[in-house]
């Protein structure tokens, strides 16, 4: 087994399939006056789990449609869902997001990386999402 | 100017995006050589990032059975990082090791002197590992 760290090396018996039950819901914004998005759905669609975003435009939430999302565990052994990634492609920028699960709260990371000739930087942002449980 | 311009949220319209000073903003905070905080880690041990002119360089030691493990050497993509408040901004890092067998992504960032990183490991092999998140913490020493 190939590894390049130590905790590469694990004992697999199988392909493990990731459960990835805690990530599906609405995901709402810490920040009410992000200038990013304001909030995510994950769910799953015809076998496949998809994120639909939602970010705030100047005029109200603007709708980036779904991308499939790829599914983290938190080790090569792991069966359940720590985090996920997906990508947009807006034509004239790219959008990475990459979430991981820390205490029940989704750390989304960020990567925005324009393709058009408005000569702006690629960016980062780290913004921090909850779980729209409807308990309380 | 901002009406000209294409975008799917607000901050595709931050002025800093378009300011050559946002490119390299205090990247020496990310300069040079960093070490887990976590001496018995299993994942990432050391980092050195290095500039080359507005180019910069990523450097990672994973620690292995038998010593560290030398990670081929990678240009970085340097990120404006907007999330910071004005005075402490500096430039993230995102870097991608490419290493057939598995793939680590990675961002990389400064957090009042600390280095954060979050790796997201995707396999590529045929051994059942599942792809997986972890997120490690660096000292200059």
């Amino acid at each position: 087994m190939q590894f390049a760290q130590i905790c590469d090396q694990v004992d697999t018996a199988a392909t493990r399939k990731i459960d990835h039950a805690g990530l599906i819901g609405t995901w709402v914004n810490s920040n009410p006056d992000t200038t990013g998005i304001a909030r995510m759905v994950v769910e799953e669609l015809e076998g496949k789990l998809t994120l639909r975003t939602l970010a705030i435009g100047p005029e109200g939430l603007i709708d980036w449609g779904t991308s499939e999302l790829s599914v983290y565990g938190s080790s090569p052994s792991s069966d359940v869902a720590a985090g996920f990634a997906c990508q947009y492609d807006f034509g004239f920028a790219e959008t990475l997001l990459q979430g991981m699960l820390l205490k029940g709260l989704m750390v989304l990371a960020q990567i925005h990386s324009f393709k058009d000739q408005s000569d702006r930087v690629p960016f980062f942002v780290r913004e921090y999402f909850a779980l729209d449980h409807g308990r309380f | 100017m901002s009406q000209l311009l294409d975008f799917k949220q607000n901050s595709h319209l931050d002025p800093a995006l378009t300011d050559p000073a946002t490119r390299t903003l205090n990247a020496d905070k990310l300069v040079g050589r960093w070490v887990n905080t976590n001496p018995d880690t299993k994942g990432v041990a050391e980092i050195t990032i290095k500039q080359e002119r507005d180019q910069f360089s990523v450097n990672v030691k994973g620690a292995g059975p038998d010593g560290l493990i030398s990670w081929p050497t990678v240009q970085a993509k340097v990120l404006a990082n907007l999330e910071e408040e004005a005075g402490q901004r500096a430039v993230a890092f995102a870097a991608t090791f490419a290493f057939g067998f598995m793939t680590a992504e990675t961002y990389l960032r400064v957090n009042k002197g600390v280095l954060v990183i979050v790796l997201f490991n995707t396999f590529h092999d045929d051994s059942g590992r599942s792809s997986y998140v972890t997120r490690e913490f660096f000292y200059r020493p």
